[in-house]
């Protein structure tokens, strides 16, 4: 029993190393997308508002170091980064260092996921990481 | 001991002097307020205006355009955190919002509140102060809106 438990839990235990980054966020905390709704048409081309939710959690700026709060990242039509390394800057990952709380994206027509990430103040997810729901919205 | 008395005598002078001067100075510092960018916009995004909530606990989405959400504190250009007014009408716009039950900080830079109003009417207007938790210049206050609780 202990010769498969001991392996396992080292697995876990391990795995555990690289699974979040060393800001500790609340427990219960929630980030969520609050517009569009999963399934959603929207606009093809177009500018559409998303609206970034957090709920147990805080949002500060980056550089800026204060407890349970971290700031909002927009991963488009991609999978979570690791989330033990600073999240990547590019089109598919939209950082709202400022503080933001919502913005306005643009996409071509077809189906694409949305989904939120929470960073600390260095862009590094938090332990445990917060994100949303990947959700899908069509483009058309 | 004599020159000990006039020193003395001076040093209340000076503390008078620069109390009289400190005044004036702190008026000043409330008249040179945080400056907002220009369309910042900030709403309440739920609920909406003549929303009736059943057993009077709600969650208030916290809305806001062109500008970012900052803890307490720390001074970072075009931000400030969400205030929460029930039942009540904006403050003065150049000293810090009261904190109390009728006008509730976000100072931990949090964008969904979660409340519990008694039944009957009930207004609420967002506010957003700054780092010292003063209005901005211009300020930046959201639509009053009515909720009816039953």
């Amino acid at each position: 029993m202990n010769r498969i438990l001991a392996p396992a839990l080292l697995a876990a235990a391990l795995s555990g190393l690289a699974w979040a980054g060393t800001t500790p966020a609340p427990r219960d905390a929630i980030a969520y997308i609050g517009y569009p709704n999963d399934g959603q048409v929207v606009p093809a081309n177009k500018p559409f508002r998303v609206w970034f939710g957090l709920r147990y959690m805080g949002v500060a700026p980056k550089g800026v170091k204060y407890p349970n709060t971290g700031h909002h990242h927009l991963l488009i039509d991609t999978d979570l980064p690791p989330m033990d390394q600073e999240i990547p800057s590019d089109r598919q990952h939209l950082h709202f260092g400022a503080g933001e709380t919502e913005t306005m994206i643009e996409l071509p027509p077809g189906k694409h996921t949305l989904q939120m990430l929470m960073g600390d103040d260095k862009h590094v997810p938090t332990d445990p990481p917060v994100y949303s729901k990947k959700i899908t919205v069509i483009a058309r | 001991m004599r020159i000990t008395k006039i020193s003395g005598v001076l040093a209340t002078l000076l503390v008078a002097s620069v109390a009289s001067v400190a005044l004036p100075t702190a008026r000043a510092a409330s008249a040179a307020l945080t400056p907002s960018p220009p369309g910042a916009q900030e709403y309440i995004i739920w609920p909406s205006d003549g929303t009736v909530i059943y057993g009077g606990k709600l969650w208030v989405r916290m809305g806001l355009r062109n500008m970012g959400v900052c803890p307490k504190g720390a001074n970072v250009p075009n931000t400030g955190h969400h205030h929460l007014l029930i039942d009540t009408d904006l403050p003065p716009l150049d000293q810090e919002i009261p904190s109390d039950r009728q006008h509730l900080h976000f100072g931990a830079g949090e964008t969904d509140a979660r409340i519990e109003l008694p039944p009957g009417k009930h207004t609420l207007q967002l506010l957003l102060g700054d780092y010292n938790h003063v209005p901005h210049s211009p300020p930046v206050y959201s639509k009053k809106i009515t909720i009816i609780v039953k």
